[in-house]
């Protein structure tokens, strides 16, 4: 009990700070959500720039996978109020396919369709848009997720033969492919080499720079290292979130603390 | 009990599973093939009564309507059914339609006969019809088909899916792309055992749908038919009568072979493979 009142404060001193005049693209208040009877997420509010990098970090099974999962109406049976370009996800235009096409979502574990590399990176797309696709739209999505050099002699060949590795780059360049809004990203580089995953960081980066992304990790290195915003979660609470570089210098909380100490926290 | 001593064992044990029915089968060709010839297959069914029948194809006519009209029925109540199961039913729904089909499968045909000659034929007025075996053919291959579809599409890869949905495609078009390419022969294969049961089911057609003798093309679907099961089902209880016999041994290799059939291409597709 002592720890809710604890989160409670915490998120008051955060909804303070969140200025009601600034831009957000996204704007998250009190989303709880609970699965099969269990609260999984509980009363998170954040909202994201209009553009630029965001970390969600936490330990294993925090609910950061949940929370993307909601954010994109994966998950709807969660209460709260969420606000993406100034618009109700509940009542978005077109329904929930097509806010889902304007906030793209890479899963933890990729998975591809059983067709070709290239067509796996048209595969979201209508069935007009996929015919008339040009070849240096597909080049310019490979590119920006750091496949191009690896795929552009093979992109005929079955997309189920590239590595996990690439697997995973795969499916943030059929993201891309629908010009999306905004990047949800689910550990992108979770099984990815060292070399992979410093062109992935890059071209996060790059994106970063015209469109809001969200990327989760559990890795407190690469938070460091793509800086932005940090949102700290635990065992389904928001604990901390604000400037990386405060984060990381200044955590607040004694939760933050430890898990930047121990890649750890026990708040359960 | 060492390694060899095992497999002998194994072995023996597993032996009378393929012998009997191996056995069974070449009893069948070698009493049914001989009196198998053209004119009995397609020969005049004019002027035939009791036991002298010579013609079979108002029986294999009758057996394969049965069993079209049955499949074309279940079919799509079946893929609809999976359909709502892995789309829009809840938690709660999916445990209910899962427990309701696992129950139906385990009822006895014969009761589904019962039913049918109750509800359709006497309280309905369907009467002995082609429509009233259909309808109940459909309800005893319904459980199987839509347990098989559940299944098919369970089988498909969740992350593939919840990807599809993550790119914004519509629960038609994950059907159509991403659900279909890789569930069809899964799901033709449940099909074609369902054809095979619906063939080999005797029981609830006698009761609903056939006749002995004195038809050769059903007039609408409300007429009675005869079928390959009726036929051998009345002429082996004339066991005195050589020839009755005979023909029942003919219709027996038929319905062997056509099931035959139907299971031969059922396990052919379950070897593709497909992501
Ligand atoms: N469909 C579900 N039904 C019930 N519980 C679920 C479901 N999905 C996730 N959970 C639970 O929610 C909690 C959070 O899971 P989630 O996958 O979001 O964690 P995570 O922060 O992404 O962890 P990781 O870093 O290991 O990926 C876990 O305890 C998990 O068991
Ligand atoms: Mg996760």
């Amino acid at each position: 009990m002592n720890i809710q009142k604890k989160i409670d404060v915490g998120l008051t001193i955060q909804q303070s700070a969140i200025k009601a005049d600034q831009a957000h693209s996204l704007k998250l208040s009190g989303l709880s959500l609970e699965l099969g009877g269990t609260p999984i997420l509980r009363d998170i509010s954040f909202a994201l720039p209009v553009h630029g990098m965001n970390i969600l970090i936490g330990p294993s099974g925090a609910g950061k996978s949940t929370l993307l999962r909601c954010l994109n109406l994966l998950h709807q049976s969660w209460q709260g109020d969420l606000h993406i370009m100034d618009k109700d996800v509940r009542t978005w235009p077109d329904g929930a396919d097509a806010l889902r096409r304007a906030v793209g979502l890479i899963a933890q574990k990729p998975s591809l369709f059983p067709c070709s590399i290239a067509q796996n990176v048209v595969f979201g797309l209508g069935r007009k848009a996929r015919k008339q696709v040009s070849d240096e739209h597909i080049e310019q999505v490979l590119r920006q997720a750091a496949l191009w050099g690896e795929v552009k002699d093979r992109l005929h060949d079955k997309a189920l033969t590239l590595s996990v590795g690439q697997q995973q780059r795969l499916c943030i360049a059929r993201a891309l492919a629908l010009a999306p809004k905004m990047l949800l990203l689910d550990e992108p580089t979770a099984s990815l080499d060292p070399r992979s995953k410093q062109c992935i960081e890059a071209s996060l980066l790059e994106l970063a720079a015209t469109m809001p992304v969200l990327c989760v990790t559990h890795d407190i290195e690469q938070a460091k290292r793509l800086g932005g915003q940090i949102i700290f979660m635990c065992d389904g609470h928001l604990i901390e979130s604000g400037d990386s570089v405060d984060f990381f210098a200044r955590p607040e909380r004694i939760e933050s603390r430890e898990f930047l100490r121990w890649s750890v926290c026990d708040c359960s | 009990m060492n390694e060899r001593h095992a497999k002998t064992l194994t072995m023996m044990l597993a032996l009378p599973a393929l012998l009997l029915p191996a056995v069974c089968l070449l009893y069948i060709l070698f009493k049914g093939i001989p009196a198998l010839d053209w004119a009995m297959l397609f020969g005049s069914a004019q002027g035939a009564s009791f036991g002298s029948v010579t013609a079979l194809w108002p029986q294999i006519t009758g057996s394969l309507l049965l069993m079209l009209g049955a499949c074309v029925l279940a079919a799509p109540v079946a893929f609809g059914g999976a359909l709502f199961y892995a789309l829009a039913a809840s938690h709660r729904q999916q445990k209910v339609l899962l427990g309701m089909m696992h129950l139906l499968v385990g009822i006895p045909p014969i009761v589904y006969g019962l039913c049918g000659l109750i509800v359709l034929v006497h309280l309905l007025h369907w009467g002995i019809s082609l429509l009233t075996g259909m309808v109940i053919l459909a309800v005893i291959i319904l459980p199987m088909l839509l347990l098989n579809s559940v299944n098919a599409i369970n089988r498909i890869a969740v992350g593939r899916t919840e990807a599809a949905h993550a790119l914004g495609l519509s629960n038609g078009e994950i059907i159509r792309r991403v659900w279909l390419p890789a569930a069809w022969p899964a799901l033709l294969t449940g099909l074609l055992l369902g054809m095979a049961r619906a063939l080999s089911e005797t029981a609830p057609v006698l009761f609903t749908a056939t006749v002995f003798s004195g038809v050769a093309w059903p007039d609408s679907v409300f007429s009675p038919v005869t079928s390959l099961q009726t036929h051998i089902f009345y002429l082996a209880q004339e066991g005195a009568n050589a020839q009755a016999v005979d023909i029942a041994w003919a219709s027996a290799v038929v319905l062997v072979l056509l099931v035959t059939v139907l299971s031969f291409s059922a396990s052919a597709l379950r070897k593709i493979r497909v992501h």
